[in-house]
């Protein structure tokens, strides 16, 4: 699913990443583990085409992200969600349309953005709140909100950073629950973080960043 | 399909201009009293060159008449004047009409010939030349060769003054072409400055968008949709605002009598130079979008 062969990446001559040689399987979970700098939120940025690599090779499906051309970038975003740690969901827009917009910018009919909404937000138990407006909502449910609208366009894989770093224990449970049931759909999933809770509850690999280094590559079985 | 992403399109620019309505407005208004600046200088050459156009139909050639001359010799002048192909009509003004007219003409002036006993002015023939003959050079030929007629004793036209008129359109149409160059340049800037703070404002939605997969056109188009509206109604309020300037010039004029006639000389703009104006507007509004976005690297990210 997602090659990177000798990956190095600067910002300004500050190494981010170095050198950096790892496979993802279609249907992992996987874990980024690092403290902040570590190159985490980089190596993410690199996978949705954000940030190109000074060196190295990125492959996600078998083809190479060096060779995508601009216009070829929002294409890559549509098959990958993404979970960050703010949420960025438009505080002037419904939840439904906050969740439906991924849809909207693929052209999907409204009789498809109904059904793929409805879906994604029962199997995020918000379909209740789709009239209410984010800035209602819990810190818990917004991420929710967040994690529905990376998820409605059934995308290949999802990438989340630090997605429980505005969360209290308990939410993050929530939230790692919701990722798991994701993956048990087939969904490729890489979570960027630092949080020991996270990894106490995901008993998944670890991958571990250091200075834009992979220090470890501990594979646990569930 | 595409008719929602369309929608959707719409709604995002009618949002993004109430949610700044303040810098909205001020936009609008500069951008019109900045096309209203260029419109004036194109409305006052448009009206030169109708003028000078109408002059250059009128143009009348004097022929005066010596004050000897008996009837026989003006009759031969006659026939000679109208047997030229240059001349396309003519009229006789004799010496007792001529009075008359400069007296109806000139009421307040018409004492200073009575001290002079008898009539002063001359006789003569008020020629209208053909069209092919009233270029510069041709009207110049001709005179000279309506003076060497016996019995002639002078010949005046006023083409020198329809070419410095048209001198004078010639250097508006320049100052107009510059100061609307520059004014529309600044125009531009209005509308790239006000949809620069509406990116601004909406740069974590554009950072969403371009996160979701959304496309660079369906990024831009909202914010080139705004700028469109803006250099509309920047162009249709200038024009409104020019159209209340001209009535009350009209009718300024109107009201002062020493310019009679003139008021009906003037024109406003023809109802396809103001779309063409509007459409102008329009593309310029674009243009300042487009450089904004440009700026503003969205969709990059």
């Amino acid at each position: 699913m997602i090659q990177l062969f000798h990956v190095s990446k600067y910002y300004d001559r500050r190494l981010a990443l170095s050198d950096v040689t790892l496979e993802i399987e279609k249907g992992e979970f996987v874990l980024l583990m690092g403290p902040s700098g570590a190159g985490k939120s980089t190596l993410l940025k690199l996978l949705i085409g954000a940030e190109r690599p000074e060196e190295g090779q990125i492959l996600v499906q078998g083809r190479s992200l060096s060779k995508l051309r601009s216009s070829e970038i929002p294409l890559l975003r549509r098959k990958i969600g993404v979970v960050l740690q703010d949420f960025r969901l438009l505080p002037k827009k419904t939840v439904f349309d906050n969740v439906s917009l991924p849809l909207l910018v693929q052209g999907a009919s409204t009789v498809e953005i109904r059904r793929k909404v409805t879906d994604a937000l029962r199997s995020v138990g918000l379909d209740h709140k789709k009239d209410l407006f984010p800035p209602g909502l819990s810190t818990g449910e917004q991420q929710r909100i967040c994690i529905a609208r990376a998820i409605v366009n059934g995308p290949i894989m999802l990438l989340a950073d630090e997605p429980t770093g505005n969360l209290d224990p308990e939410l993050t449970s929530e939230i790692i629950e919701l990722f798991k049931s994701i993956n048990a759909r087939g969904t490729t999933i890489i979570v960027a973080t630092h949080d020991p809770n996270v990894l106490a509850q995901v008993n998944r690999r670890v991958i571990t960043l250091d200075q834009g280094k992979v220090v470890s590559r501990e594979q646990v079985c569930s | 399909m595409l008719v929602r992403r369309l929608l959707y399109l719409l709604r995002e620019a009618v949002a993004n201009v109430l949610t700044n309505r303040t810098t909205t407005v001020v936009a609008v208004a500069t951008t019109a009293f900045t096309f209203a600046c260029v419109g004036v200088f194109l409305l006052v050459y448009v009206n030169l060159k109708t003028m000078a156009a109408s002059l250059e139909q009128d143009i009348q050639v004097m022929v005066y008449l010596q004050d000897d001359l008996t009837e026989q010799t003006r009759s031969e002048i006659e026939l000679q004047l109208k047997a030229d192909r240059a001349v396309g009509s003519l009229t006789f003004v004799s010496k007792e009409r001529a009075l008359a007219d400069f007296q109806s003409q000139f009421p307040a002036e018409s004492h200073l010939l009575q001290g002079l006993g008898q009539n002063p002015l001359p006789a003569s023939f008020v020629v209208t030349l053909a069209v092919e003959s009233r270029s510069s050079d041709a009207m110049r030929r001709w005179a000279n060769r309506a003076q060497s007629i016996p019995g002639v004793a002078q010949v005046q036209y006023n083409q020198e003054w329809v070419e410095a008129l048209a001198g004078i359109v010639r250097y508006i149409e320049v100052a107009a072409i510059i100061v609307g160059l520059i004014l529309s340049a600044a125009s531009v800037t209005i509308i790239a400055n006000t949809i620069r703070l509406a990116l601004y404002s909406r740069r974590e939605e554009i950072e969403i968008l371009g996160l979701i997969g959304a496309s660079t056109t369906f990024i831009r188009v909202p914010y080139l949709l705004e700028g469109a509206a803006l250099g509309l109604l920047g162009s249709a309020l200038s024009l409104v605002i020019l159209k209340a300037g001209f009535e009350l010039f009209r009718h300024e004029i109107r009201s002062a009598s020493r310019f009679l006639g003139v008021d009906a000389l003037l024109t406003f703009f023809p109802f396809q130079m103001c779309v063409v104006l509007v459409c102008v507007g329009l593309f310029l509004g674009c243009a300042g979008s487009f450089l904004s976005l440009l700026r503003f690297g969205e969709g990059r990210a």
